[in-house]
């Protein structure tokens, strides 16, 4: 072992020299290689996240406009955006119906369908496959294009509703339902929580059911018992995973309502609203103070679903 | 014992065959169920494509998928339906989605193997904070990182979309490669070591060569994301010019939509072409990359 070494410490001892190296020689042995292959990552973690971030905090207490200088407005803008934005209560309304509904139907879906082919279903690659496709397609622009068609008042949908002699109304730009085309698109893209669920279930031992089956047990009673208790971790990363793709979801939200978050604020996402602030009006101070809120709402929930796993997160040993 | 044998069979033997008659019951409806719910799934994507295939005039009037003739008239209005081809677009789209590529490759990997197998004081620091930057909203850092670049004269260039990537700023790949690197056995290394190897030679020779799987995945996904991409490119090129496919997709929407559904549904699926491509070719290791980040190891 230490004949072979590549320290300095040794190649300094055989050449007779300074048998304790210096503590600047150790340091550069050990801890410099890590440092080397993590410098792109430390100029990219400084310049284009650490340093904008605190810039966007320093910005959100400003009135800036992208062409004249910043200038120190204190809390005005989170005054504003607490007390005295509609569109903010709106779109914050908007974001958290869809997060609350898209998220669990989404996970619901991606776990009945994984327990159902988990049964060695033959076809299960096939099965896998189409259920996966929309969720790899569902981000892209063409997908938002094809839905606002489907859910128009002369969409597929309704040609579909009318053979049952139903007359359905323009799902897209009726505030009481534009939402849900969004949240139907979301759902439909339940492919890759799927996945991870399929993956979860693989790795729960078989013994256990062939013992509990022995014991007399239902099969909903081995779901309850022994299935879900051990999905829990992939369940739990399902969700924080899901939760945060939501709160970050904008191209659908743009593309449906053409940029504006209409009919009447209906598909208002955050994300779009910001948006808008920041490059259809140029608030920057205000569009970063925006950015900061979302962030604690991110930061609030993951620390909050955190604390509370270890309450129903089940990890062996 | 042996007098009671034969009846207990005889009776588990019925239980059998009514348990098999519900098994196979069983296995018909969910197979029905499954059947039903991959026609709908698809069905979107497949109308989609029908419709780009019909004539003009046939695409609202007539529900059934089949084209009653076939034309690619779509598609040459769509091409050109724009002042800048779609052409252009596409190759935009396919220049910046390679250098993502090579740069997310590059500079991931090399950020993936300093936190997965080299020793040194405040790994685990930078290791929690590189998962951190995991949760982070963009919308945090996007105001000064459009500063900073329009300042440095790259608005209407890709450079703000390529960039980044070069500095290893995708951490989910970060974090799919040290998870693949973990489970390459660490005595490779050691063996390395002994023999004189440095640690850059045993992350090119021993380790990136063992990693193809996860090299392909990441470089797979990250064509797919930068293809995908619309936020980014929204706000950084306003040239038509320099326009990727799915700002073209857009433009297409706003001037064009109203009048032309079948040029913007026949650019809509050929836009899409890509990634199915990719998914039909590398099917496995997607699923196998998507099903690893969920797990623990």
């Amino acid at each position: 072992m230490t004949a072979h070494s590549y320290s300095a410490a040794d190649s300094a001892a055989k050449l007779g020299r300074a048998v304790t190296p210096s503590f600047w020689s150790r340091m550069w042995t050990r801890d410099a290689p890590g440092y080397l292959f993590l410098l792109p990552w430390f100029i990219g973690f400084f310049g284009l996240t650490l340093g904008p971030m605190l810039t966007s905090l320093y910005l959100s207490f400003t009135d800036f406009d992208l062409l004249t200088s910043p200038n120190w407005v204190g809390m005005d803008n989170y005054t504003r955006i607490f007390t005295a934005d509609p569109k903010f209560a709106a779109s914050m309304r908007v974001t958290f119906f869809f997060v609350i509904f898209s998220v669990p139907l989404k996970l619901a879906f991606a776990l009945a369908v994984a327990l159902l082919l988990n049964r060695g279903m033959r076809g299960l690659p096939l099965y896998r496959a189409v259920f996966y496709l929309p969720s790899l397609l569902g981000a892209s622009v063409a997908i938002a294009v094809l839905w606002r068609q489907l859910f128009a008042g002369d969409g597929v949908v309704n040609d579909f509703l009318a053979i049952f002699g139903i007359e359905g109304p323009s799902w897209i730009s009726n505030p009481r339902y534009s939402l849900w085309t969004l949240i139907v698109l979301s759902i439909w893209q339940f492919g890759s929580p799927m996945i991870i669920f399929l993956a979860g279930l693989r790795q729960i031992p078989q013994d256990m059911y062939e013992a509990a089956s022995l014991d007399g047990a239902s099969k909903s009673r081995m779901f309850w018992k022994i299935t879900l208790p051990l999905l829990t971790p992939v369940v739990f990363f399902n969700a924080v995973i899901q939760t945060i793709d939501a709160f970050k979801s904008f191209t659908p939200a743009f593309i449906i309502s053409g940029g504006t978050g209409n009919p009447i604020n209906s598909t208002l996402f955050y994300t779009l609203y910001l948006y808008q602030e920041a490059f259809g009006f140029f608030r920057m101070g205000y569009a970063s103070a925006l950015a900061w809120v979302l962030l604690a709402i991110v930061a609030a929930f993951t620390g909050f679903s955190f604390l509370t796993s270890k309450y129903w997160v089940h990890y062996d040993e | 014992m042996t007098s009671s044998a034969p009846r207990l069979t005889v009776v588990t033997g019925a239980d059998d065959s009514a348990a098999r008659w519900r098994k196979r019951a069983l296995s018909t409806a969910s197979h029905a169920a499954l059947i039903i719910a991959s026609i709908l799934m698809l069905y979107p994507l497949l109308w989609m494509l029908s419709a780009s295939f019909r004539p003009e005039n046939e695409i609202f009037s007539s529900s059934t998928l089949w084209p009653s003739s076939w034309s690619l008239d779509a598609y040459v209005r769509g091409w050109n339906g724009l002042r800048v081809s779609f052409g252009t677009f596409f190759l935009n789209s396919f220049i910046i989605a390679i250098l993502a590529i090579i740069g997310n490759l590059a500079t991931c990997s090399l950020a993936a193997f300093a936190f997965a197998r080299l020793e040194f004081r405040g790994r685990s620091f930078w290791f929690a904070l590189m998962l951190g930057t995991l949760m982070l909203p963009y919308q945090v850092t996007l105001i000064p990182q459009y500063v900073l670049f329009q300042g440095l004269g790259w608005i209407n260039t890709i450079l703000p979309l390529v960039v980044p990537k070069f500095l290893a700023a995708d951490a989910f790949f970060i974090f799919l490669m040290v998870q693949f690197f973990r489970g390459i056995p660490k005595e490779l290394d050691e063996a390395a070591q002994m023999d004189g190897c440095s640690p850059w030679r045993i992350y090119w020779k021993v380790l990136l060569p063992l990693s193809t799987p996860v090299l392909a995945t990441a470089g797979v996904f990250t064509f797919i994301w930068t293809w995908d991409d619309f936020f980014g490119p929204l706000i950084y090129l306003s040239d038509i010019r320099t326009y990727t496919v799915m700002l073209g997709l857009r433009t297409f929407v706003d001037s064009t939509a109203q009048s032309d559904w079948g040029g913007l549904f026949a650019m809509s699926s050929l836009s899409l072409l890509p990634i199915f491509l990719f998914f039909l070719f590398f099917q496995r290791l997607l699923i196998d990359g998507i099903a690893t980040t969920g797990m623990k190891r």
